[in-house]
């Protein structure tokens, strides 16, 4: 195609279709900003799930009118799971064609800008809900909200759900404002990503503004913890406020019965989480936390695949992902600098590196820069290496020791979610790359558990999450939070 | 598209009828080359010589100092390049205005690559230079200067005279760019001490892919283009001569009725200036008094520029845009930049450019277009609460 428009741009810039703004409506989406030379902005009329009203308005050139109009036309009177699956090249098809080179911009904004105002209305409907939402209504048949991150995991996890014949609702959460390549007229690019994959598989696609929760329950959680001297892990506090609520709630407005994610984990009768065929993924670790009534209501679909299985699928179905890197950091710290990223946000006292008996070794900056097991960064020299083997924040004392110093025999677990009856619990995992040790658990009189460990174990550190398997060391029993460590 | 009315005469002006009859005669098979010894060659020569006389009546040239190019931006970049590099090595400094055709702004960062330094010039609100600032930009080892006869985009016309004499005074050739200004501002290169002076056919009503620049007696300039030597080794390469014998011709003609077209344009100006002005928040950019006969430049609040120009050609007006949306991202024109608008502003400039076979029922009649386009596009736009 040339540069010039198509007979059909013209006719919807000259004779816009649904133009106008919603006083009250269901939501409210703006894309794009003046500076860079688009605004839209959509208002929707949402009753039971149909859009019944789409009004939107543009600052912009011809083809942003132009797709805006078109959007706009094509999605009033729809229901929302078939407003949320048009896509680019459906509003190029009303357009007559491709829009001229270097204008397609203008699809992306106006979608953009329309799905912002679903995610108004879902965030309106959720309200305080979605901090608390625990249901499992489980209504609908073979039916499935799937999250996407816009990896390779999540996207052949929908596509392997639509394959076996459920209905898919993709939905993609904003946790945090950090997220990759910001467009700064547009949603980030891991948003619009993931967008653009679920509409190639014909998949709606949904977001959530989830920054709030993920800000109180996770990032907040996890700068606190290290100025407590705890070791946080953020995957465990996602998975058990924020990532299955938001799929669940989303589920339950949609009348569907499943949500699903890209873990490598399986969930059995009972229900019951079960380690993956893949071991070397395996992510139950950080999955204990998932309430009963959520992980009932949940599909893995990769816990029976192979990561390299995985990506050959995505290979083989052309999908773009396939070739995305395997994300390691902390998702909300992308440098991978957590201890700029905590002293960012508290202050840091600076106190006592002392010795096991007590005796002052030197001085640091703030315990926020140490948790236990640590060798590096101690600042003080000694004739074997030293390690962290207990951050006191009261006092501000580091305490530093030998390695075997940091073996411990005993762990405290607070804040237990169980899946299984704890009698079956025969060995415990502390760290996400570790193998179980068998261990026999007992209750105490302040609802907390003990793990007597058969052999000792280096390292663990309050705050991490201490996970029991069953003999086999295939199901989860039941997990939680290490509130203390002993020899 | 036969009955469009076209109001985009600074993009390029219609082809007189005059200029193509008297084009005709070589374009057929009676065509020569210049520098052929027979007949054909002959005949081509004195179209070609006749033509460079036409040009330089209208500027008030010697035909000799009339160099025959493929349009404006060759002759601006011959000039700003060829000053530039026959200046001496001790020479490495430009002075250039803010507000050039991007023909000179890019010439003068190509310069600036070259490792020569560029002061650019700034102006006023309503792209005015101040002749006392340039005047202490220009050095002893100053180059070159150039400014625009008058802007392209906005219609200001500058004070060149004053400016080339600030040069003149310094021993500095000035480059002009008279482009837009030719055939509406009267040029006489006889009192303008100007060094070079780029002109453009297809703004004149001649042909496209042709255009002059006067280079005064003396001045030395390196070409940008090699090879048989023609155009006193300034330009090389078989002429165009259908184009140069049009050009010829609409130069004249540009000079004979030079005071009827521009007491028309600037009726139609004025006419479109008091229409749109009873129109909320649109504002005349570019200078009230200094200003091409021809020139509307405009900034509708509230409603981006190509979607107005889309939306008036869908009515059968042509009309020029100010910025160029593309891949996500408008560019905003630096000129508009330099005047102190917002990128935002930028972004909803159009430029109306009458011409002299518009009439005034036309005119009323874009009005009444032009009201309607913006009525409704404000109402779509997010950004305009009235």
């Amino acid at each position: 195609m040339s540069d010039r428009y198509r007979q059909q741009v013209v006719d919807h810039l000259v004779r816009p279709r649904n133009a106008g703004e919603i006083g009250d409506p269901s939501g409210r989406g703006e894309s794009g900003d003046a500076a860079c030379g688009d605004v839209v902005r959509f208002t929707v009329g949402i009753s039971g799930n149909v859009l019944e009203q789409v009004r939107y308005k543009v600052y912009g050139c011809a083809a942003c009118i132009a797709a805006g109009s078109a959007l706009a036309e094509l999605a009033e009177g729809k229901h929302l799971l078939d407003a949320a699956s048009v896509s680019k090249a459906d509003l190029e098809d009303a357009l007559g064609g491709p829009l001229p080179a270097g204008k397609e911009h203008a699809l992306t904004l106006v979608l953009d800008a329309l799905h912002k105002a679903f995610e108004d209305h879902w965030n309106r409907t959720a309200g305080e809900m979605l901090f608390h939402a625990k249901s499992g209504r489980a209504i609908g048949g073979r039916s499935v909200v799937a999250a996407m991150s816009g990896g390779v995991d999540s996207a052949v996890t929908a596509l392997l759900l639509k394959d076996a014949g459920y209905d898919v609702a993709t939905v993609t959460f904003r946790l945090h404002d950090g997220e990759r390549g910001s467009r700064s007229c547009c949603s980030p690019d891991t948003v619009l990503f993931a967008r653009d994959t679920a509409h190639r598989m014909g998949l709606p696609h949904f977001t959530l503004n989830l920054k709030e929760l993920f800000n109180r329950r996770v990032m907040q959680d996890f700068v606190g913890s290290y100025s407590e001297g705890r070791t946080p892990n953020p995957c465990v506090a996602c998975n058990a406020h924020v990532k299955f609520h938001a799929s669940s709630f989303l589920a339950d407005e949609l009348g569907f019965r499943h949500v699903a994610t890209g873990h490598y984990a399986r969930v059995e009768e009972g229900p019951a989480l079960a380690r993956p065929v893949d071991e070397s993924k395996d992510q139950t670790y950080v999955l204990w936390p998932v309430p009963r009534d959520l992980l009932s209501r949940t599909i893995f679909p990769l816990g029976e695949y192979r990561k390299t299985e995985v990506r050959a699928i995505a290979e083989e179905r052309g999908l773009a992902v396939a070739y995305t890197p395997e994300s390691q950091d902390i998702c909300f710290i992308p440098d991978g600098d957590y201890r700029k990223f905590v002293r960012k946000n508290v202050a840091a006292e600076p106190g006592d590196v002392v010795d096991r008996q007590g005796q002052v070794l030197g001085r640091h900056a703030g315990v926020v820069d140490f948790t236990v097991g640590q060798r590096r960064g101690i600042g003080v020299s000694a004739p074997t290496p030293l390690y962290v083997n207990e951050v006191r924040p009261r006092s501000g004392q580091v305490v530093v020791g030998r390695k075997q110093d940091l073996e411990v025999r005993e762990v405290r677990v607070g804040n237990l979610n169980w899946f299984l009856d704890p009698e079956e619990a025969a060995c415990v995992q502390v760290r996400y790359n570790g193998s179980p040790v068998p261990c026999t658990l007992e209750e105490t009189d302040d609802g907390g558990w003990v793990a007597s460990l058969d052999e000792p174990v280096i390292g663990v550190a309050p705050g991490q999450s201490a996970v029991f398997y069953t003999g086999d060391g295939e199901r989860v029993v039941g997990g939680g939070v290490v509130a203390r460590s002993g020899s | 598209m036969t009955d469009a009315v076209y109001l985009d005469n600074a993009a390029t002006t219609p082809l007189d009828p005059r200029v193509l009859e008297s084009m005709l005669g070589h374009l057929g098979a009676r065509r020569g080359n210049p520098s052929s010894l027979h007949a054909f060659g002959g005949s081509a020569r004195e179209g070609l010589e006749e033509a460079r006389a036409g040009v330089a009546s209208l500027i008030g040239a010697s035909p000799g100092e009339i160099v025959f190019t493929s349009g404006g931006t060759e002759s601006d970049v011959l000039a700003v390049l060829g000053l530039a590099r026959s200046a001496g090595s001790e020479k490495r400094h430009a002075v250039v205005s803010c507000v050039e055709h991007a023909a000179v702004r890019e010439a003068a960062k190509r310069l600036q690559s070259e490792g020569f330094e560029v002061s650019w010039i700034g102006v006023d609100e309503e792209g005015l230079l101040d002749p006392a600032e340039f005047a202490e930009s220009v050095r002893p080892d100053t180059a070159l200067a150039a400014v625009v006869w008058a802007s392209n985009e906005v219609g200001t016309v500058e004070p060149v005279l004053e400016l080339a004499e600030i040069c003149a005074a310094k021993d500095v050739p000035f480059h002009a760019d008279a482009v837009q200004a030719a055939g509406r501002v009267p040029i006489d290169v006889s009192e303008a001490p100007v060094s070079t002076l780029a002109l453009s056919g297809h703004k004149l009503y001649g042909p496209q892919g042709i255009g002059a620049l006067y280079v005064r007696e003396g001045v030395s300039l390196e070409p940008i283009v090699y090879g048989g030597g023609q155009e006193n080794g300034l330009r090389s390469g078989t002429e165009n001569v259908a184009g140069i014998v049009g050009l010829g011709t609409a130069a004249r003609l540009a000079r004979e009725e030079m005071d009827d077209r521009v007491t028309h344009e600037r009726e139609l100006r004025d006419r479109i200036v008091a229409g749109v002005e009873e129109i909320p928040h649109v504002l005349v950019n570019g200078h009230r008094g200094r200003r091409l006969s021809n020139n509307v430049h405009l900034t509708v609040s509230g409603v981006e520029a190509e979607s107005l120009v889309l939306f008036l050609d869908s009515l059968g007006y042509a009309v020029g845009s100010g910025s160029a949306c593309s891949s996500g991202g408008h560019k905003a024109s630096p000129v508009l930049l330099a005047m102190g608008l917002s990128e935002r502003e930028a972004f909803s400039v159009v430029r109306i450019t009458v011409g002299k076979d518009n009439t005034v029922e036309e005119v009323d009649d874009f009005l009444e277009a032009f009201s309607t386009a913006v009525a409704q596009l404000r109402e779509l736009s997010p950004l305009y609460a009235g």
